[in-house]
Order: C-alpha cells, then structure tokens, then sequence
C-alpha cells in the first residue's frame, strides 16, 4: 500500500545555524488521522512547512502517494489542504466571501463552486454566520472557516498545523468532531501538529513524537502506552524541596525505571507496585521528605510524552522554588 | 497550466481588494482628506505666488496631478504593510501553498494595490472638478491619465513588498515607508517644475518614476500637452518590469 507520506533523513537548517529538524523519519498511512506530537520549539511546524512545498529542506527525501515532494511540488499542491497555525483568513471580509476568494484561488471551477462552498460550509458548521463578518466569529468559528477553506478542493491530504490551539474545550471538540465527519466522508488523510496530548490521545491513528527536531517514538496511542511497560506511582509531595540526592536515590532503586518531577508531584515509572512501593517510600523518609497522597495508573498518553519528550519542569529548572534552595535537576 | 493559476490568482486578488472596499469605505474618505487639504489649502495659497512658472496653467491645477499621485502612492506604498501583517497570520503561508505561481502572489497583490489606488483617485476627482480645476474634456486622455496612476501604483506596491521583505517588523516599515513617501514626491515635478530645483534635486528627480507619472498625468488631463506621453509610458513600463523582478525575486525572504 501506497503511504500517504513517506519522510526520509529529512534535515532543516535555519540560516546555517538552527538545526531545526534532525533527521525525521516517518510513514503516514494513507486515511489514518497522524498526530505529530512535541513541545513548543520541537520542528513541527518546519517539517509541515516542508510537506506543504512552502520551501525546502537542507538534505533528505520526502513523499506524498508516491510522488517526490521536493522536485514535485506543484503536484502535490494540487493534492493536499493547509491551515497554518496562525490565522489565514482575511477578518475584513465575511465568511462566504472568504471561501468564494479561496474557491478562486484553488481554481474551483466556477460551475462547481456554489457547491463547494456550500459542502464546506454544512461540513464545518458555519451555514448560519456564513454572511456575518470573520472579524466577528470565535475562535472556534475561525478556525472551523479556515478548515472549510481546506475543504474546498476535497483534498487527499489534510495538513493541520496545531488546529486548536487557544480555543476552549467546547470549542476544541467541534473542531474535531466536524473534521472527523468530513474525514469519515472522504476518507482523507489528516496529518496534524499538536502540543495537546489529550487531542492526540483522542483523535489520531498514529503518534508520532518529536523533540528537538528528532522523532523520539512512533505507533498507536496504544503501542506507546504499551511500550512503557509498566505502571506508574503519583507520589504528591508534602513539601517542594526535593532534593537531588533523593532523586538520584530513586533512579538508582532497581526496580525504578524512570522518575519525572513536575511542581511537588513525582512520578516514578516502575514494573510491579507491590515490590516497588515500599522501597521508594524508604528511601523518601530517610530523607525526611513526607507524602501526602499516593496513587498507581496504568500509563497515560502523558506519561508516555514525559518518558520519552521529557518532562516539562526540566526546561523550567531555574523556576523561583528552585532557586530558594533545592539544586536544579534535568 | 501555472500561467492561468496564476492569472486566476491574480484577479481573486483584485476582487478581494474590492471586496474588502465595500466593506470598509471609511479608509478611503479619510485617506481622500489629506490630498484634498492640499489642493485647497496648498494650492490656493501658492497661486498668488506669481513666480512658478507654470506655463500659464492655474497652480492648483498644476499640482492635481502630483496630488493624485501622491495619494495613490501613498496607498500602494503602505500595501507592502499588509504583506508584513499577513506574514505575520498565516495568510502568506497558505496562498504559497495554492496552486499558483508564487509570482502571482506578488503581481496579484501588486496589482490589486493598483486597483484600489485607483479607486482613490476616483473619489479626489470630482473634488478637484467642484474646487473649480479645468480637466482636458477628452475621454480618452482621462483615461490614459487613469491607466498612468493604475501603472505606477502597481509598481509602487511592488516596491514596498521589496522593502517588506527587507523587513522584519511592521513598524520598522511604517518608518521606511514615512521616509519613503516624502522625498519622492518633493524630488519630482509634482510641486513645482524640474527646472527650479537644485541641481542634485534635479538629478534625483531625473531618475525618480514619479516625474515621468507626473508629467504623463499632467499632460493628459491638464496640459493637453502629449508630445512627451510615449516616453513618459516607456519609462513607468521599464520601471514597472524591474521593480516586479526584484519583489518577485526578494519574495524568498519573505517566506522563510
Ligand atoms: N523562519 C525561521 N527562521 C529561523 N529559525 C526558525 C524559523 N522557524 C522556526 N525556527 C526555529 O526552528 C525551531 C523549530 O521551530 P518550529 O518548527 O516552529 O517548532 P514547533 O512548531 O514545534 O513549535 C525553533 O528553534 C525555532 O526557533
Ligand atoms: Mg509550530
């Protein structure tokens, strides 16, 4: 089966400096829904805007249904939809119009076009404020019109650059829920960047993480969680001052796989709880550090990101409860 | 294929242009008032300046044309400003991706600048008509004059998109652009005829698209003077092509 994109050893880098994307390798299959998943600063928009043609990359290969991105872009922009992450609507205008100048644009040819726009309108929701001025809409409703301007050629390949960011959950789950219905009709590829692991949890096939410009791990939402194996221990801390001796204390225990530290919450991966548990909380009194509640989960998206993106506080180390005494851990 | 792409892109360009116009016609009215102050204000007071010679036509019906340039100038020079802002949105990465030829994006923006400078002129006109300046009554010459303002509009639109891609903030521009404006129409025959100018001035105004703009409007709607028509056009057309090849070639640093 033909993959819906296909990256080889893509590499970026910004003004001979930034090395924004490292290496990327990665499938998408063709009709699944892919999230590409990383932090803030991590390359996903770089290799969006990379598979979208709007420039090259430093070195590697990437392609679309079998057709060279690269050396055939004025193909593959016949073939796949784009919403950027910032807005790309014009607000001064109203919402048809929006799609009628898009519709043009694209070259919907004009026996087809009332059609199109009037598909793309029902699909996202938007028939009632369709005459109503952007600069008037939600967030939500932005966002919904920026999709069905994406919409109007029916493309084999949608490219979502984090679709939801900034918008409240109500809002979020039209969003999708009207993308899902389109993607159920069409059966098109969504390939989307997100920084939210609930969305991707939710809403995609295939994960894939990136960090740095490297993709860390791929598969389902449940190979990811499996990959863990194991369960995690919430430790919630009475007090912020973990000190990085007893960390290292943890790490070092056999049965700890992994530990993350985010504000006064532990979380410690481990195989089996029964064994595990007494012997971290042992070494947490011996430091005199006391617990306040204790849970066990099986693992989360979330865990799977801390595990292999790592955890969100190490960037934040030089936040002010450190400074006051605890060393800085990473 | 990519040529009607992007010609198809380029007239969707124009209509949301119009587009937004209708929407929104107080920025034309305001951007009407300035032109207008000068022609009354300006234009009266220098008329009883007896010294500019101005081969018998009325001051203020010497500086019309100049005026309507600047005002049309002074629109497609801001354009590069939307360009800037919609690097900033996300606009500018989403019509890189349509079919088009990327160069289509700059004409069809340039082009539309034109269109709604243009539209500019088009309120000052019957202003200009009612303070009482006498237009050649040929429609064929008015409308040459139109096409002139249309023309170097566009290329004015096209280099501001140049400057834009020099720039990485819009009010870094809003300044270039302030001190863009200004000069070129003082160091132009838009005020007062090349001949009464510094030499360095003349120079400058040698090599300045505006006088041959000028001079082409001047002539077609005022003067009736059109011995110098062809040459004024060749030299807009050269400026035009070149300033379209630089902001099509300078367009790369805008997208990246
Ligand atoms: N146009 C650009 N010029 C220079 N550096 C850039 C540019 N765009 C992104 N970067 C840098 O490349 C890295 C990856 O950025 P980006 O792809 O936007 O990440 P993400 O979308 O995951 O937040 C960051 O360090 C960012 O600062
Ligand atoms: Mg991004």
């Amino acid at each position: 089966m033909v993959l819906a994109i296909d990256v080889r050893q893509i590499t970026k880098i910004y003004d001979g400096k930034i090395r924004a994307l490292d290496g990327v390798d990665l499938e998408v299959n063709a009709a699944d829904v892919f999230a590409l998943l990383g932090p803030n600063g991590s390359g996903k928009t770089t290799l969006m805007r990379i598979l979208t043609t709007q420039f090259r990359p430093t070195s590697g290969e990437a392609y679309s249904f079998g057709i060279d991105i690269i050396r055939n872009d004025a193909w593959v922009r016949k073939m796949i939809g784009y919403v950027p992450q910032e807005t790309s609507v014009w607000t001064d205008i109203s919402g048809f119009e929006n799609l009628l100048i898009y519709s043009k644009i694209y070259g919907v040819p004009s026996s087809r076009r009332k059609k199109s726009i009037s598909d793309a309108l029902q699909i996202m929701g938007l028939e009632e404020m369709a005459d109503g001025l952007v600069k008037k809409y939600s967030g939500g409703m932005v966002r919904r019109l920026e999709i069905a301007c994406a919409l109007l050629v029916k493309p084999k390949i949608l490219f979502l650059d984090e679709p939801t960011i900034g918008l409240d959950p109500s809002a979020r789950k039209a969003v999708w829920e009207n993308l899902i219905f389109f993607k159920n009709e069409y059966g098109t590829t969504i390939f989307f960047n997100t920084h939210y692991m609930d969305e991707a949890d939710l809403y995609s096939d295939h994960i894939a993480i990136i960090k740095r410009g490297k993709i860390v791990k791929s598969g389902t939402v449940n190979d990811l969680k499996h990959s863990l194996h194991s369960e995690v221990l919430l430790l919630d801390l009475k007090s912020h001052a973990l000190d990085e001796t007893a960390l290292t204390d943890i790490r070092a225990l056999d049965c700890v796989r992994d530990v993350v530290v985010s504000d006064s919450e532990l979380r410690v991966f481990i195989d089996d709880a029964d064994t595990a548990l007494p012997k971290i909380m042992e070494t947490l009194w011996r430091k005199g550090i006391s617990i306040k509640k204790i849970t066990t989960t099986r693992p989360t998206l979330d865990d799977v990101f801390l595990n292999y993106a790592g955890s969100i506080t190490a960037v934040r180390k030089h936040s002010p409860q450190n400074a006051k005494g605890a060393p800085a851990w990473d | 294929m990519t040529f009607f792409n992007s010609l198809r892109e380029m007239f969707a360009m124009i209509e949301l242009e119009l587009r937004r116009l209708r929407h929104d016609r107080t920025e034309i009215y305001t951007r009407a008032v300035q032109p207008i102050l000068w022609l009354t204000v300006y234009g009266t007071v220098m008329s009883h300046v007896r010294d500019i010679p101005t081969n018998g036509i009325p001051y203020i019906d010497y500086i019309t044309p100049g005026v309507l340039l600047q005002s049309t100038i002074f629109v497609s020079v801001f354009y590069g400003l939307t360009i800037v802002w919609e690097r900033e949105t996300g606009i500018l990465k989403r019509l890189l991706v349509a079919p088009a030829s990327r160069y289509a994006t700059v004409i069809g923006r340039a082009v539309a600048s034109g269109v709604r400078a243009v539209v500019q002129a088009l309120i000052i006109f019957p202003v200009a008509i009612l303070l009482g300046v006498k237009f050649i009554s040929n429609p064929t010459y008015i409308a040459a004059a139109f096409l002139m303002l249309f023309m170097i509009s566009g290329g004015f639109a096209a280099l501001s998109i140049f400057v834009a891609s020099l720039m990485k903030t819009r009010e870094r521009f809003m300044g270039i652009g302030q001190a863009m404006i200004m000069p070129l129409f003082f160091a132009s025959n838009a005020l007062y005829p090349i001949k009464l100018m510094p030499p360095i001035l003349q120079s400058i105004a040698f090599f300045n698209p505006l006088t041959y703009a000028v001079d082409a409007v001047r002539g077609l709607m005022i003067s009736g003077d059109v011995a110098n028509i062809p040459a004024d056009f060749l030299a807009v057309i050269v400026f035009d092509i070149l300033i379209f090849a630089v902001a099509s070639i300078s367009f790369r640093k805008i997208i990246e």
